[in-house]
């Protein structure tokens, strides 16, 4: 028997191709990470047929990777050592949207929009990564732990993963929270331990396969008011910051550079459907770029379900009280702050970015607030080596949990997997990405080149996955070559 | 098993060579084996079960012997030493639950009182690290000189060392906004059963510095969590801070802090309020589905930092002795369905004067009636001792009822507090109860924490049997097999303790995850390889379940059938 004589008396000839054409769809990304074609892909409707197939697998050593929607941008589905794609697109059900307790259940292939359009017939919000593509798996983002746009709030802007069912390498079923003890969701706990869901985040599927998730989502606030700082240079900014947070103003707040602000606005642009993407006029981008301040702070304050213009009103003063004591100056622009405030709802304005050069190549990684300018100029120092100006670079600081931590994302433009620049653009990635992890820079989702940097480090950590991922995937056929597996 | 005539306990010991290898790590004066030491270290406070044992005269409770290390390198050292020689040891800091030894293998007991100090406050990026023996109300002294605070604290006094409640519990008053413990570790450094040192988050890369929880790549923080002491010794927890708007230094009950001698003392009962920048709010309620329903509305309502209903607790958290809880309960002097509420002042001093407006308009609608001079103002004085332990346990641990044996956790949405109410009903009326308090639960309201803005709850009811009497402990006993029996055959919660299970349960109720104890003992392998740290007590190996008793698995099947569940062989 062959596999594809196999994999369809399992499941259908419809749900198999072996198809050199349709398997090119799933060898490669937007990412640095080699291309490599799957030698099978299967469209998987429901759970039982996912553990049949990893039981097929683990009879026949053939890796599988785990497939929502291809938009991990980070290679993370690319499969590195062939295998069969599990394409789970089509179990895109919204299973329960749960008014009372305000939480979702939904299957990997639920699209980000098409989640937040369901939720607002609610009245309700999921809470969303900046430049999340809105056909991204809005479950493999929170499972992968993609910063939410609200990562400021502590409250509301992290940990919204409650109860998940996941495949394990093996075959089994299994749940997690309340689900593992029923058929009913409601809780993040347990089973037998507390936070043993957060094993299998930011995972890459190499240790189990989400089948449903129920998250936390959050009532949709009827007034938002969004307020715009300019700054001249990164180190003025932090003050200002520090004060703000521990005063605990803003659910949303992050600070973009005049890069991403000019593709934020520019009109002429769309979200591309396709990453990479064709180049587009960049006119109206650079007349932008060049009229934005170098770095704009965005603060979002969001009315509350009940008296929301009270609660809006205390906040802005506080927030104004701020301003004038740290000497922050206003930027005004009614448009844009309308247009911000959409986007925190549905953020995935920002990836007109990739208009610019067809393909970006983010540096993604956690730090504290006042070593940003520290990784700033070992940026400057990398680019000038490399004769890549910084004003084609992209900034997106995101501070986390009233700023304990920040989340940087530093775009690379250009270097189209297979285009002339492709080489040297990588080249220059990967440098600015070791001498970042060289200096201290948290990679805590170590895709793609920045596994083994990551990994090699790690020490103890590193040997105690490998012993997990050795005893729960006997075989090695989860989605291997990813993380240091 | 209980023998009917007295029985002497004989203390073991460890091999000679065993006990200076030991002693050459910790020096001589830290080093015990003299029964009178020993035995206190097998005094446990409130798990029936080991508390059984206690009566039982189990020799296998008393420990062989006491180390008290200094550092990690020395417990790194001891935890070596025990896995050379294979012998058990189990970690202790209060010794409150899941602490006595686990087998009959004369047991090491790792005591991390000397651990005491707090490394690191971090104001700049708000976090502070701590040694294992560092208590919440050390931490929250020397935070709030800072204008910080780590967000809550248990009810089970401000003496809970923060690293212990990383491997059980850890439910504070505050959980409404800024969640339980999981909510609020970003690192921890732990020596592994197999002596190794593992170290989580952004701190296991060189130079990054301690402040990002989450990996890299698959969580090691969240999965070593509630794991019963089973997953290593914490020597260092480094744990999230919040800005904190009172005062700089937390004001002590006029009277002083109480001490175990005078706890019951009047003096004591009357903290003032209320805190600089904070409000506390009593609203009582006709029936429990206005109180819950309250309860959602003020979580969504994005108010508050705290919100919880006490049910019986408050009888005996603020009555001087037994006598007068019974009194309380009897005549029902505290409301049958209330919560409390707390505000605070963070963005502005227009904020509490806003979420008040936002939580009178709630009342009113829930048709709730806040405790005030007007309105029961007796009851709202008698729950004065709340003032200051609703954010920071001051008051000691003054709960007037017995023995504290058992409890019912389940955890999930609001509207679960019903199901969870009418089913220990049933098993009060299947076992009958062990004190009168334990119909706090039933006939009033469950203590229900709302937990991060209502998305879940916590709902607690208790047993209080007689700790000297071992028939009303072994009833409690059976309450708690009864209600994992109730929980996975109503979906009502995954686990006995809400935050973890022991053996025999994960064992014997292979219904959760399902099969989760064959996962647990996949990774008890990848960590304790030689089966040292408290084996046996979160999962049994396939072979410590082959030895266990057959009259326990016996009691634990009868309990399951009770429930139409098959027997677990």
């Amino acid at each position: 028997m062959s596999l594809s004589s196999d994999l369809q008396a399992y499941f259908g000839s419809e749900a198999v191709s072996t198809d050199p054409l349709v398997l090119d769809a799933y060898r490669q990304d937007q990412s640095f990470v080699k291309p490599r074609r799957p030698d099978a892909v299967v469209k998987v409707k429901d759970v039982t047929q996912i553990q049949e197939l990893i039981r097929y697998a683990n009879k026949t050593l053939i890796p599988v990777i785990p497939f929502s929607s291809g938009l991990n941008l980070h290679g993370g589905t690319i499969p590195t050592q062939g295998g069969i794609v599990i394409d789970m697109s089509g179990m895109n059900r919204i299973l329960m949207i749960d008014d009372k307790n305000w939480s979702a259940v939904i299957e990997p292939g639920v699209t980000a929009q098409q989640l937040q359009d369901e939720l607002s017939r609610h009245n309700l919000r999921a809470l969303l990564p900046f430049g999340i593509h809105p056909r991204r798996s809005a479950l493999t983002s929170f499972v992968e732990r993609d910063p939410a746009v609200a990562a400021a709030s502590f409250e509301y802007g992290n940990e919204h993963i409650m109860d998940t069912e996941l495949v394990l390498p093996t075959g089994e079923l299994f749940r997690t929270g309340l689900w593992s003890a029923g058929e009913k969701p409601g809780s993040p706990l347990g089973p037998v331990r507390a936070m043993l869901n957060r094993l299998w985040t930011g995972a890459q599927g190499t240790l189990g396969i989400f089948t449903k998730i129920n998250i936390k989502v959050e009532y949709l606030p009827m007034q938002r008011m969004v307020r715009l700082f300019h700054f001249d240079a990164f180190p003025e900014i932090i003050e200002p910051l520090r004060v703000m947070q521990r005063r605990e103003i803003g659910w949303e707040c992050f600070v973009i550079n005049n890069v991403n602000a000019a593709a934020l606005f520019c009109e002429s642009w769309m979200v591309p459907e396709q990453l990479p993407t064709d180049l587009r006029d960049a006119s109206e981008f650079y007349a932008l770029r060049k009229a934005l301040p170098p770095w704009l702070l965005v603060v979002c304050m969001n009315g509350g379900p009940r008296l929301p213009e009270e609660k809006l009103a205390y906040e802005v003063a506080a927030l104004d009280e701020v301003a004038r004591q740290t000497g922050m100056s206003r930027y005004e622009n009614d448009v844009y702050e309308d247009l911000l405030c959409r986007e925190m709802i549905r953020p995935w304005g920002i990836l007109k970015k990739f208009c610019y050069r067809g393909a970006v190549h983010d540096v993604s990684f956690k730090t504290t607030l006042r070593r940003v300018p520290e990784f700033q100029r070992i940026l400057l120092e990398v680019l000038n080596r490399y004769g890549y100006p910084f004003d084609d670079v992209g900034v997106y600081i995101l501070i986390m949990e009233r700023g304990r931590a920040v989340h940087c994302e530093i775009d690379i433009h250009g270097g189209i997997p297979g285009t002339e620049d492709a080489e040297r653009i990588y080249q220059l990635w990967l440098e600015i990405s070791e001498r970042f992890i060289d200096e201290g820079a948290f990679f805590d989702r170590p895709y793609g080149a920045w596994a083994p940097l990551v990994y090699s480090r790690a020490g103890t950590y590193t040997e105690k996955l490998k012993q997990i991922k050795k005893s729960l995937d006997p075989n090695n056929i989860m989605n291997p070559g990813k993380l240091c597996f | 098993m209980a023998e009917n005539k007295p029985r002497k306990v004989v203390q073991k010991r460890l091999p000679r060579e065993v006990y200076s290898a030991l002693k050459n790590v910790v020096g001589e004066r830290w080093i015990y084996e003299q029964r009178s030491v020993v035995e206190t270290y097998s005094k446990l406070s409130i798990e029936a079960s080991t508390f059984l044992r206690k009566h039982e005269k189990d020799p296998h409770l008393l420990p062989a012997c006491v180390v008290l290390p200094n550092s990690t390198e020395e417990i790194q050292a001891i935890v070596k030493i025990c896995n050379r020689y294979r012998v058990p040891f189990i970690p202790f800091t209060n010794g409150q639950v899941f602490c006595a030894p686990t087998n009959a293998q004369p047991t090491l007991i790792i005591h991390l009182s000397r651990m005491n100090k707090i490394l690191r406050i971090d104001t700049e990026n708000l976090s502070a690290t701590l040694q294992p023996y560092v208590d919440y109300g050390q931490l929250q002294a020397e935070a709030m000189k800072r204008g910080l605070w780590n967000g809550g604290c248990p009810l089970a006094t401000s003496l809970c060392k923060l690293a212990s409640q990383y491997s059980f519990a850890g439910l504070w008053q505050t959980d409404l906004k800024y969640g339980l413990l999981n909510r609020n570790i970003v690192s921890v450094k732990m020596v592994l059963p197999d002596g190794e040192i593992l170290v989580t988050g952004s701190r296991c890369i060189p130079k990054a510095g301690d402040f990002w929880e989450y990996g890299p790549g698959p969580d090691l923080l969240g999965l070593q969590r509630a794991a019963a002491g089973t997953s290593g010794i914490v020597t260092e927890i480094t744990v999230k801070l919040h800005t904190w708007v009172g005062d700089a230094s937390f004001p002590e009950i006029p009277a002083g802090r109480p001490s175990l001698v005078d706890v019951h003392e009047p003096k004591y009962d009357s903290p003032p309020a209320p805190l600089k920048n904070h409000k506390l709010y009593w609203i009582e309620f006709k029936d429990f589905q206005s109180q819950i329903r309250a309860m959602r509305e003020i979580a969504h309502a994005g108010i508050a930092i705290g919100l919880n209903a006490t049910g019986v607790y408050s009888a005996f958290y603020c009555s001087q002795t037994q006598e007068m809880t019974i009194q309380r309960c009897r005549t029902k002097f505290f409301p049958d369905w209330n919560c409390y509420v707390i505000l605070a002042n963070i963005t502005s001093d227009q904020q509490i004067p806003y979420e008040e407006r936002v939580l009178r308009q709630i009342v009113e609608e829930t048709g709730g009636i806040f405790l005030s001079e007007t309105h029961k103002p007796e009851v709202l004085d008698a729950l004065k001792p709340w003032n200051y332990d609703c954010i920071r346990h001051t008051t000691g641990f003054r709960m007037n009822r017995k023995m504290y044996a058992n409890a019912w956790l389940p955890v999930g949405p609001l509207d679960s507090a019903f199901e969870t109410t009418e089913q220990w009903k049933k098993a009060l009326d299947l076992f009958g109860e062990c004190d009168i308090t334990d119909r706090g639960g039933a006939d009033d309201t469950p203590f229900v924490y709302a937990l991060q803005r209502g998305h879940f709850c916590f709902f607690e009811t208790d047993n209080y049997p007689d700790p000297v009497l071992p028939e009303e402990i072994k009833k409690a006993q059976a309450f708690g097999i009864y209600g994992n029996a109730v929980f996975v055959t109503h979906n009502l919660g995954p686990m006995l303790m809400a935050f973890l299970n022991v053996e025999p349960l994960t064992t014997m109720f292979p219904e959760v995850g399902p099969n989760a104890h064959l996962l647990m003992r996949k990774l008890r392998e990848v960590f304790d390889p030689n089966s040292v740290c408290a084996p046996g007590r979160q999962v049994f190996t396939e072979e410590e379940w082959r030895q266990f008793p057959e009259d326990i698995k016996a009691a634990v099947n009868k309990m399951r059938a009770m429930h139409n569940l098959p027997a677990v062989v």
